[in-house]
């Protein structure tokens, strides 16, 4: 596991984390809840510029190249795609909807640092 | 999104409901948003491995690749059933839903007491382990969901 990975790790758990408590205490998505998703995009964002750094440098990706970069493309429409369905309908279940991204991009990342190593 | 359902719907009798149907006739919405995106999620990452699975390795399991395909398409029937409204997408619904259930039960059965006839990972197998069990709780929930969103029933008020 590298540094990306725990990036998305600590966003992805506290993007989560906001989102439930903010669905619990049945608040509506707001600024806080959706900039926490924002902020999983973004650090996908990070780990995509990183990887193209890396393998521009001439670092090999050990497993199927194409598999990591489908995982990683997925894995930032998923942010996008969460946003756009959570403010269609404001209610407390959209921040559910919400805290699904943060551990989904974390299994993802998981899934891409296997991949990678 | 009714109205595309006016088209697309065969029959008379369906049309007439549609007509009768009132705007609560739906699941897209509360709980269910929840889990049209979490079924949206398994249809998205089963297909993606399905496709996988059949592109690069498809002779090294047949059956348990195609078992991988249509796994993904029942979630892909499910995501998109769910977030139409009306009594014939309600019926979609539930066939798919049930045939998840059916499915995640029997193939995690047969991969617990028959492990060597499937020997390779499908979404399925071990009740959905390899995906925190969620393949296993997902019909259940969606039963349920399905169960308070029947079409003529008042809903119930739990949206808030």
């Amino acid at each position: 596991m590298d540094a990306f990975f725990y990036i998305i790790l600590v966003v992805g758990l506290l993007s989560s984390g906001i989102c439930l408590v903010a669905g619990i205490l049945k608040k509506a998505p707001n600024d806080v809840t959706i900039l926490s998703v924002a902020a999983v995009e973004l650090a996908l964002i990070v780990y995509l510029v990183g990887s193209i750094v890396r393998v521009v440098a001439g670092e090999p990706i050990a497993g199927e190249a194409w598999e990591f970069w489908g995982y990683l493309a997925t894995a930032m429409l998923l942010p996008p795609a969460a946003v756009y369905w959570a403010i269609l309908e404001r209610t407390r279940w959209s921040n559910f909807v919400l805290a699904a991204v943060g551990v989904t991009a974390l299994v993802m990342a998981a899934r891409m640092n296997q991949i990678w190593y | 999104m009714e109205e595309a359902r006016n088209m697309k719907a065969p029959h008379s009798e369906a049309t007439q409901d549609s007509a009768t149907v009132s705007a609560k006739d739906t699941r897209n919405t509360g709980p269910g948003r929840l889990l049209i995106a979490v079924y949206a999620v398994f249809a998205i990452s089963a297909t993606a491995r399905a496709g996988y699975q059949i592109l690069t390795k498809f002779s090294e399991a047949p059956l348990a690749y195609l078992l991988s395909a249509f796994a993904a398409f029942v979630y892909l029937v499910a995501t998109v059933s769910l977030a139409k409204a009306g009594r014939t997408w309600f019926r979609v619904s539930l066939v798919a839903v049930l045939v998840e259930l059916v499915g995640v039960v029997v193939v995690g059965a047969l991969s617990v007491f028959d492990p060597v006839a499937f020997p390779h990972e499908t979404v399925w197998s071990l009740f959905g382990r390899g995906y925190a069990f969620i393949p296993l709780l997902l019909p259940i929930l969606g039963l349920v969901w399905l169960y308070r969103r029947r079409p003529g029933q008042r809903p119930a008020g739990e949206q808030d």
